[in-house]
């Protein structure tokens, strides 16, 4: 069920006042895991399959694991389940279609089938947030969940199932243990994320996408002007698609009174790439960082280690995203970009002498050419829009002017919003009538048609 | 607050800023009327390309029977698709009155299952009225236009259809997207978007209109007048048997499990409810397109619909065969063929007495 739907209004409406009336009994959890799993169930009954296996295997992993002097065995049992079952069903048509590829190459005449499976939307999200509860409890830095339906209502607790944020247990499973107290201020906070998260995702991503997809489907089609603006485009596609649902999905929480982790935090306006990165997905990125990044060594030991670290932190975070060359390309690039910017920084002129803006603008150029390979089809594609963009011709474009006016204002909102001028959007007339504008907006002229969130295939 | 992501209101302030909304839900749509033209004339029909506009039907609706005339319902036979509008049935029948009694509103391909929710939801200004409803056969002639397939394809008006109520073996939109429709029909305001996109955005919704228009100013375009109701089928109208038709067989569908047929009953008994005196119009269908033996399997329904109607209490007429070049298809008449039907009509004592109120 997607946030932006009718059906998913009248979803909410049954499931919250019931929530309300439940919050204080014995059947809050039951009613939070079975309003989780209908939801999900809605988009497909059987990815309930993987999602209850997965919650049972990991619960029980860490109740074994605190019984036992072999800790670290079931650790491995546990990670091993979750990465087969991401191997499976997400990298098995991957890993055929490169097996099939080579062997064609060796001319061996042997052909794997295609595993043909269905994949489970936002399984890369709840398997990282259970892998992460399984480690912690390793490490002794959570205490071991002790009731399977508690645990279950982490994993697949519905506003963050299908794309984040990727909670830590640290975080959300206190906050089931307890009953949660509701204020009129959480409903209307709530309510606040929900409002932006949907324009974003409607009036902005929903739109863009449009002109993307066109450039993107036939690069062939299109000259520079257009890919370069295609890319600009997508770059803003993604964050509103993408910030957008979390958005929502921290503002349906702050209405249960839950508070989900801040997952985005205008990331188009970091001056480095490793800001970048504590600005972008921010669940994933501290994610990686914690459970791959410093376990690899981080950066304690010399700057070729650090760089090496960086590098196969940001390429397995591209293969996280998808299954593809593509996708280890884009972590690969912005690997390099990190290496840039952290050697930038380290020169007294680049620190100090070069303003923000200018670093800015650096930063989002390298994300937004990172972007050709993380949106093109193939690699073929991506090489192709690459060199079209620095050798093609300037055609018209026919890129519409009200993506960029929409674009420029969103982007003046954070500028303002970050800058000394943030007094003039505090007054209360001006953010009322920027909520009845977007509302507005929305109800006059949002596209039409469902449109899925970018990141529920990962 | 930390960050961007929300423009942050207190529950006072959304207070206001959801009257604030409400306000502007309310009062464009109205305000709307009053900015945009229409002066629907004597023959107005919903332009062509227009037809799944419903809020503008609802309008010209509104607007004919403020002037006190008598609606006539049906398809494109009462739209008059290969007629200009003052060739069309509403037309004739207002000539045979000699005065401007009848409103033109019929509505491009809509089959009894449209017919049903543009009288619940679109027409509700005309009840207590007098109203001409036409029944098409040509809805039953076989299982697709009955809409009893199993395999989906588009047909013409699915946002009048039943969503919810009654199952349409050949309708599979989405849960969602029934949902909004049963939600349009029920907020002018959201009929009202449909309407802007429809009659000056191609159709489109903005964002699709400025991808078509990537330099133009939707305001301008919101700002151009409605298109007229000319008809450009009008001037291809000819008789079927020189566009080189032949006889058919149609798979008419029994009566007793047609879909259409169900739906045409409840429109009937829902305009009843409403005060309306309903007058059926059935047909009229080109027999002279059917083989002998299809005509046969035809009069066979004809008479089964005309038993139901007299059981039921319904005034109606079922129209008599035109001469075969009177017709362009299988039941468009061309203006000749309406000035006949009009006739048939005028002489009808049931017409007569139910949508005239002449006593015999």
């Amino acid at each position: 069920m997607l946030f932006q739907t009718w059906s998913f209004l009248i979803f909410f409406l049954v499931a919250y006042p019931l929530y309300l009336l439940v919050k204080g009994t014995k059947l809050r959890l039951p009613w939070l895991l079975a309003t989780s799993y209908a939801f999900y169930a809605w988009l497909d009954w059987r990815y309930l399959i993987p999602i209850a296996y997965v919650s049972a295997v990991d619960f029980f992993v860490v109740a074994r694991m605190a019984r036992s002097d072999r800790k670290k065995r079931w650790l491995w049992v546990s990670i091993t389940n979750s990465l087969v079952l991401l191997g499976v069903f997400k990298y098995g048509q991957f890993a055929t279609d490169n097996v099939n590829a080579l062997l064609s190459a060796l001319r061996i005449p042997l052909l794997l089938p295609a595993p043909g499976l269905l994949l489970p939307a936002g399984l890369s999200f709840y398997l990282f947030q259970s892998m992460a509860y399984v480690i912690d409890a390793y490490r002794g830095t959570v205490e071991r969940e002790t009731s399977l339906l508690r645990y279950a209502t982490f994993v697949a607790f519905f506003p963050r199932l299908l794309a984040g944020p990727i909670e830590r247990a640290g975080n959300l499973l206190p906050q089931l243990s307890r009953t949660p107290k509701i204020t009129a201020r959480d409903f209307a906070d709530g309510l606040s994320l929900f409002v932006v998260g949907l324009f974003k995702k409607v009036a902005l991503a929903n739109y863009l996408a449009l002109y993307v997809n066109k450039v993107y489907a036939a690069p062939a089609d299109f000259q520079a002007p257009a890919l370069v603006l295609a890319t600009f485009l997508f770059a803003w596609q993604i964050y509103f698609d993408f910030s957008g649902y979390t958005d929502m999905a921290r503002g349906i929480a702050a209405m249960m009174g839950i508070r989900l982790m801040l997952n985005f935090n205008n990331p188009y306006l970091a001056t480095s790439l490793g800001e970048f990165w504590s600005r972008w997905h921010i669940s994933l990125s501290s994610w990686f960082k914690d459970y791959v990044y410093i376990p690899l060594g981080g950066n304690r030991r010399g700057s070729f280690n650090t760089y090496r670290n960086i590098f196969l932190t940001m390429v397995l975070s591209g293969l996280w995203h998808g299954a593809a060359w593509t996708f280890v390309l884009w972590g690969a690039v912005h690997a390099l970009g990190r290496f840039a910017t952290r050697e930038l920084e380290r020169t007294a002129f680049y620190r100090d002498r070069v303003p923000a803006f200018v670093k800015q603008a650096f930063v989002f150029a390298i994300v937004t050419f990172a972007w050709v390979f993380f949106r093109a089809a193939t690699l073929g594609d991506a090489r192709l829009i690459v060199t079209r963009i620095f050798t093609s011709g300037l055609d018209n474009p026919l890129c519409p002017l009200l993506a960029i006016v929409l674009i420029v204002a969103v982007w003046c909102y954070q500028y303002v919003f970050d800058s000394r001028l943030r007094w003039a959007l505090e007054f209360p007339a001006v953010r009322m009538g920027l909520v009845v504008l977007m509302l507005a907006y929305l109800a006059l002229f949002a596209p039409s048609g469902e449109q899925p969130f970018i990141y529920m295939q990962f | 607050m930390p960050n961007s992501n929300a423009v942050w209101l207190t529950p006072r302030q959304w207070l206001v800023a959801a009257l604030g909304l409400l306000a502007l839900f309310v009062s464009a749509p109205m305000l709307w009327k009053q900015v945009e033209t229409f002066r629907p004339g004597p023959d107005y029909r919903v332009p062509y390309a227009l037809g799944s506009d419903y809020w503008l039907y609802a309008r010209h609706c509104r607007a004919a029977c403020r002037q006190g005339k008598i609606p006539v319902i049906g398809d494109s036979v009462i739209w008059g698709h290969y007629v200009r509008p003052d060739q069309t049935l509403s037309h004739c029948l207002n000539d045979a009155m000699g005065e401007n009694r009848f409103a033109n509103l019929g509505l491009d391909g809509t089959h009894p299952a449209a017919l049903g929710g543009l009288i619940e939801y679109y027409a509700r200004a005309v009840s207590g009225r007098p109203v001409v409803l036409q029944f098409n056969p040509l809805w039953m002639s076989s299982a697709k236009h009955d809409l009893q397939t199993t395999k989906e394809f588009h047909f013409n008006h699915p946002r009048l259809v039943p969503q919810f109520a009654t199952e349409i073996p050949c309708y599979k939109a989405p849960f969602s997207a029934r949902l909004g429709i049963v939600m349009e029909r029920h907020i002018p305001f959201l009929s009202w978007t449909s309407h802007l996109r429809i009659a000056y955005l191609q159709g489109m919704d903005l964002p699709a209109w400025t991808l078509e228009n990537p330099y133009g100013n939707p305001l301008a375009a919101l700002a151009r007048p409605l298109p007229e109701p000319q008809n450009v089928e009008a001037e291809k109208g000819g008789p079927w048997l020189s566009g080189g038709s032949q006889k058919r067989d149609m798979a008419w569908v029994d009566l007793d499990s047609s879909l259409q047929w169900l739906f045409f009953r409840r429109a009937v008994e829902r305009l009843r409810a409403r005060g309306n005196r309903v007058f059926v119009l059935v047909g009229p269908f080109n027999e002279h397109m059917l083989t002998a033996e299809n005509a046969t399997a035809f009069g066979t329904i004809k008479t089964q619909i005309e038993r139901w109607l007299a059981r039921n209490g319904v005034p109606h007429l079922v129209a008599a065969p035109l001469a075969s070049d009177l017709y362009a298809d299988s039941s468009h008449p061309l203006a000749e063929g309406y000035v006949l039907l009009s006739k048939q009509l005028m002489n009808d004592p049931a017409f007569q007495t139910t949508v005239l109120d002449r006593r015999q």
